[in-house]
């Protein structure tokens, strides 16, 4: 919050900073919507320096990254819904989940985004990694609430597969947080 | 149905920054481009000032300006030659008074200390 209210004072060497700690989150919450990483890098740019741009907007409601990564997937949803880039995905989804879910993707988030449609990927990461509420989420996707929520619940349900332990096993990404 | 722990351990691992390569050249890309764009920004203010002026500059010049302005100066040259000549006929009149000229400096000398003491006490005043 310190960093934040000097670069909103226009400090930007406070302002890269920022950028410097939280760089990897807003790239890999892009990365985890499904975007390819050198359009993620892209597109967490012109979310940085869109920021920078309307810093004098965060009033230090929430996190600034949080802040910053809801501008990031709004700009990624752009993006999405005018390079049609749902059905481009869907390809890669039958070679995901035609086998049996691996060891590794049990324990790792960005593999079993990997087993999730791209509409169900992409709600599922508004809601969960941009902090969106299914409402916001309707209206940035420009989607039915109802549609919305149908994704985000079989999202979660194809996610628990994948992350949940197995039954019997003690290990798992659910006791470590 | 809801399974809020398991939401919120999602909530945990999305929070969770993946190692990504190279987070100081992100740093310095998008820290190059604000430079970029400040100075692109800079550049344009400077051109659309110039533009401005070269505009104003040539509404005002055919408008007769710099005519008024040199009507005005030999008005203003007028009114000097006409104050040198009033102050060679003060001179004149002075000359016929019956005084000398050491009065005349005396009370030019007291009209200055007169005035250094108003000055003084207005500043003391302020």
């Amino acid at each position: 919050m310190e960093l934040a209210t000097l670069a909103a004072a226009g400090d930007r060497p406070a302002f890269g900073e920022l950028v410097r700690r939280h760089g990897s989150s807003v790239r890999g919450l892009l990365r985890r919507m499904g975007a390819e990483p050198s359009l993620a890098d892209d597109l967490a740019q012109d979310a940085f320096l869109a920021a920078f741009e309307r810093i004098a907007e965060f009033r230090g409601e929430g996190t600034f990254v949080g802040w910053v990564r809801r501008i990031a997937a709004r700009l990624y949803i752009r993006r999405w819904r005018r390079d049609g880039l749902t059905d481009q995905a869907e390809g890669e989804l039958e070679e995901v989940t035609g086998g049996e879910a691996t060891a590794a993707s049990r324990i790792d988030l960005d593999g079993a985004l990997k087993s999730l449609s791209p509409s169900e990927r992409m709600c599922v990461s508004l809601c969960y990694g941009a902090g969106m509420s299914h409402a916001e989420a309707a209206e940035a996707l420009n989607a039915p609430l109802g549609t919305v929520k149908s994704h985000v619940k079989r999202g979660l349900d194809k996610l628990r597969q994948r992350l949940a332990p197995p039954a019997g096993s003690s290990d798992g990404r659910r006791e470590h947080g | 149905m809801a399974d809020p722990d398991f939401e919120q351990s999602l909530v945990k691992m999305f929070a969770q920054a993946p190692a990504l390569p190279d987070p100081e050249g992100f740093a310095r890309i998008v820290e190059a481009r604000l430079d970029r764009g400040w100075n692109l920004r800079q550049a344009l203010i400077w051109t659309m000032g110039l533009a401005g002026g070269v505009i104003g500059f040539s509404q005002v010049f055919p408008t007769r300006v710099l005519a008024q302005m040199g009507a005005a100066s030999d008005e203003s040259t007028r009114m000097i030659d006409r104050g040198f000549r009033s102050l060679s006929n003060l001179q004149g009149n002075l000359d016929t008074l019956p005084l000398g000229g050491e009065v005349v400096w005396m009370a030019a000398a007291l009209g200055v200390i007169a005035l250094a003491f108003a000055i003084t006490r207005a500043v003391e005043e302020f």
